[in-house]
């Protein structure tokens, strides 16, 4: 593997503009960093709305059908405080909806992709600058759309996050809220692309001199991994937006099944090119938390990373398998068993790289020198839960359990051990880190750990709850579990789950105020105050415009610690720009 | 041509064989769709659609194949071919609206049957991604670009104007 064939001119200037007092320059500003910073607010934001309608499912799940305290009458004025039946369906469609796209996808991608992959393969900015501050004002307006569908007549989407046909065609939910719902995932996949576009070309051209292939930090690897994915398959997800605006809209039937009168398409088309997305979509989003995590782990133990190369060819073999395992989620759909097989042997088979990156991660641990500071607690914790909800996915590969499991509070519980539990304890761990580099001040450490451990805790609360009710045969997106005789006997586990989802939830106000108090009141950060040899690090926190003032060359990993070139100096890392004389 | 000038024209060139990669998938997943309801149906077109104007979709595809043909010739001929190539692309655009106007008239629109669906869907959707390769070229000729970019950015809406033509 080599550098790039043109690296860039050392002395060339940032392609960004320098801001300037113009409020217009800054807020429609091309600087990757600025970007970086105006996606995190916006994922932030919408993580806390996804989070407040949690509370509420919770709250349902719990109480069914009491008011809910203290914001239950101005949220639901109408029905005198209570959850209706309606604003429940809509409730879990939304939160799904906003965790997803519009909170997960802006912090991880779009928050700490735009701010670290430029710095940390040693070039001033993205490819293309101007692309990318379209990507950012057309996610603002998709988030827009979304939200506006709150106020429409019927309300917003309420036919669950995948948006089922029929359930999301006209017939099953009339009223503008999920036609917006449709709008507003397109335009989310549009600026996912065009960041997509940008990733791949800056990685591919933009590397400093000596930044090889495997010099890489793995950030970088699960960065532009996630970006290939995105390239490839958010398109399928946009051609059935495409498809499900003209059923609502234009009165075609692509997902409507036709009559003897009429021809017509198959709602499992729909369910096809929705998974044939979706599954990817769970490694798009995992992919940077992986390489985030794998980094962090080497950085906070003091060795170098364990296994670097074969955790690099385990990421690809899971991109690589991701394309073909999606029909796992459509067993109960009446598949051929063949298929069926297939889908469930190359579904188990995407275990062995994972568990390959997971035994990297354990060697990385094993007899380190493990400083366990804020970030680091949130990437052990990941390993924790990441290995819990890999786990469970095995029963749900496995046809013969998943026929059993399908649409319980089992599936629930396992994608939230993925997709919110692991996805979050990786972005706040990323929070922690880069936090000192993003605004040039320390974020608490006390209040980072006041913030780890009822987190850590209640969130295997709350889904390892849910594996145990869903394997009792709790079925998800009941409005009231309990007023089936046979799950009546699960309230008090219900009940049991959303305190502890409370305490979750409570949890997070610790860390919006060590985010807030920290912006303003933070120990000025030093350039490198986790000793680490990544190249943002060799740079002021938070750095100049231009990024670098000279481009830097790269002479090594970016895991160099425990060297004994770099004890010999009285310290126990190396930079990847550091050259020994 | 300069260091930096092939570097830059390396990078639009990766970054639309990216953009491409996307919009072709894009695409396959509509032909996708539309090769699924063609084979739920009895017999295609299905019985008692109305006949379809193969010609008229045909000459107004050669028009899009000639705009891509002259947006070639700007490179080497000049910025009034990229105009020449940006009225057909027009035309093209305009013929499509009449087409869709007929077969609304002709019982043959979306929400008619499933041919009528195909058809509107596909080609409402390629007519917008021909607008967006219409609206490059129209900057591409406003554009105070140095010489070096010019033909950069020509040979990248080549590349655009070629995609949309072969979909």
């Amino acid at each position: 593997m080599t550098a790039p064939a043109a690296p860039p001119d050392p002395a060339a200037p940032s392609p960004s503009p320098s801001p300037s007092a113009s409020w217009v320059n800054r807020v429609f500003s091309t600087d990757h960093k600025v970007i970086g910073k105006q996606f995190l607010f916006l994922g932030l934001t919408f993580l806390a709305v996804g989070g407040v309608m949690a509370m509420l499912i919770r709250w349902q799940l719990a109480r069914p059908g009491q008011p809910v305290p203290l914001v239950g009458r101005l949220l639901f004025p109408g029905a005198g405080g209570v959850i209706s039946p309606a604003a429940y369906t809509s409730l879990f469609t939304m939160h799904g909806t906003i965790m997803i796209f519009f909170a997960v996808t802006p912090i991880l991608i779009g928050g700490f992709g735009n701010f670290c992959l430029p710095l940390l393969i040693g070039t001033r900015d993205m490819a293309f600058p101007r692309l990318n501050m379209l990507s950012f004002w057309t996610m603002a307006a998709a988030t827009a759309t979304l939200t506006a569908s709150f106020f429409v007549p019927l309300g917003a989407a309420a036919s669950g996050w995948t948006a089922y046909a029929t359930l999301s065609t006209a017939i099953g939910a009339p009223g503008a809220g999920q036609t917006m719902w449709t709008v507003a995932i397109y335009f989310n996949g549009v600026s996912t692309v065009m960041g997509a576009i940008n990733y791949i070309t800056t990685v591919v051209r933009l590397r400093a001199p000596g930044m090889t292939w495997f010099r890489l930090p793995l950030t970088v690897w699960g960065f532009f991994l996630t970006s290939i994915l995105n390239a490839l398959f958010v398109p399928v997800i946009a051609a059935a937006m495409v498809l499900l605006f003209f059923d609502r809209v234009f009165g075609t039937q692509f997902f409507i099944a036709g009559s003897t009168i009429r021809a017509g398409g198959d709602p499992i088309l729909y369910q096809h090119m929705f998974w044939l997305f979706g599954h990817p979509e769970v490694y798009i989003l995992i992919l940077p938390a992986w390489g985030i995590v794998s980094d962090l782990l080497s950085f906070f133990a003091r060795k170098p990373a364990f296994g670097y190369r074969v955790t690099v060819w385990a990421l690809i073999g899971v991109v690589v398998l991701s394309c073909v395992v999606y029909g796992h989620h459509m067993f109960t759909t009446g598949m051929s068993p063949l298929l069926g097989e297939s889908f469930m042997v190359l579904t188990m088979i995407i275990s062995v790289p994972t568990s390959l990156l997971f035994l990297n991660w354990l060697g990385t641990l094993w007899r380190g020198a493990a400083r366990m500071r804020t970030p680091m607690l949130f990437c052990v914790g990941l390993v924790f839960t990441f290995g819990i909800g890999g786990l469970t996915g095995l029963y749900l590969a496995d046809i013969v359990a998943d026929q059993y499991l399908h649409d319980t509070y089992f599936v629930v519980g396992h994608f939230h051990l993925i997709m919110a539990a692991a996805l979050l304890l990786a972005s706040f761990a990323a929070v922690y880190f880069w936090f000192p580099k993003m605004f040039g001040r320390m974020m608490s450490e006390g209040l980072g750990k006041l913030h780890f451990w009822p987190t850590f805790l209640a969130l295997n609360v709350v889904f390892g709850g849910q594996l145990l009710i869903g394997w009792a045969g709790m079925q998800r997106r009941l409005y009231d579990p309990s007023a089936y005789e046979f799950l009546a006997h699960l309230l008090p586990w219900n009940v049991w789950i959303s305190r502890a989802a409370y305490v979750l939830g409570a949890a997070q106000l610790v860390f919006v105020v060590n985010f807030f108090v920290s912006l303003r009141w933070g120990k000025p950060a030093p350039a490198n105050p986790w000793e680490v040899g990544t190249l943002e690090w060799t740079l002021p926190s938070p750095p100049p415009h231009h990024n670098f003032d000279v481009i830097p060359t790269v002479v090594r990993g970016p895991h160099e610690l425990g060297h004994p070139d770099a004890l010999a100096r009285g310290k126990d890392w190396l930079g990847q720009d550091e050259v020994l004389s | 041509m300069s260091n930096d000038a092939s570097a830059t024209r390396l990078n639009g060139a990766v970054g639309m064989a990216v953009f491409l990669g996307a919009c072709a998938m894009l695409f396959a997943a509509l032909l996708f769709a539309y090769a699924v309801v063609r084979s739920q149906a009895s017999a295609w077109p299905p019985p008692g659609t109305p006949p379809f104007p193969r010609g008229a979709a045909a000459s107004n595809g050669l028009l899009l194949i000639a705009a891509g043909f002259a947006l070639r010739r700007a490179g080497t001929r000049g910025p009034k071919w990229a105009a020449v190539s940006l009225g057909l692309g027009a035309l093209f655009l305009l013929m499509q609206a009449g087409l869709w106007g007929r077969l609304v008239a002709g019982h043959l629109g979306p929400g008619t049957g499933a041919l009528g669906d195909v058809f509107f869907a596909l080609s409402a959707f390629h007519a917008l991604h021909v607008l967006g390769g219409l609206v490059a070229i129209a900057l591409l000729l406003r554009s105070r670009a140095s010489a070096d970019a010019r033909p950069r950015r020509l040979r990248l809406a080549i590349l655009y104007m070629d995609f949309v033509a072969v979909v």
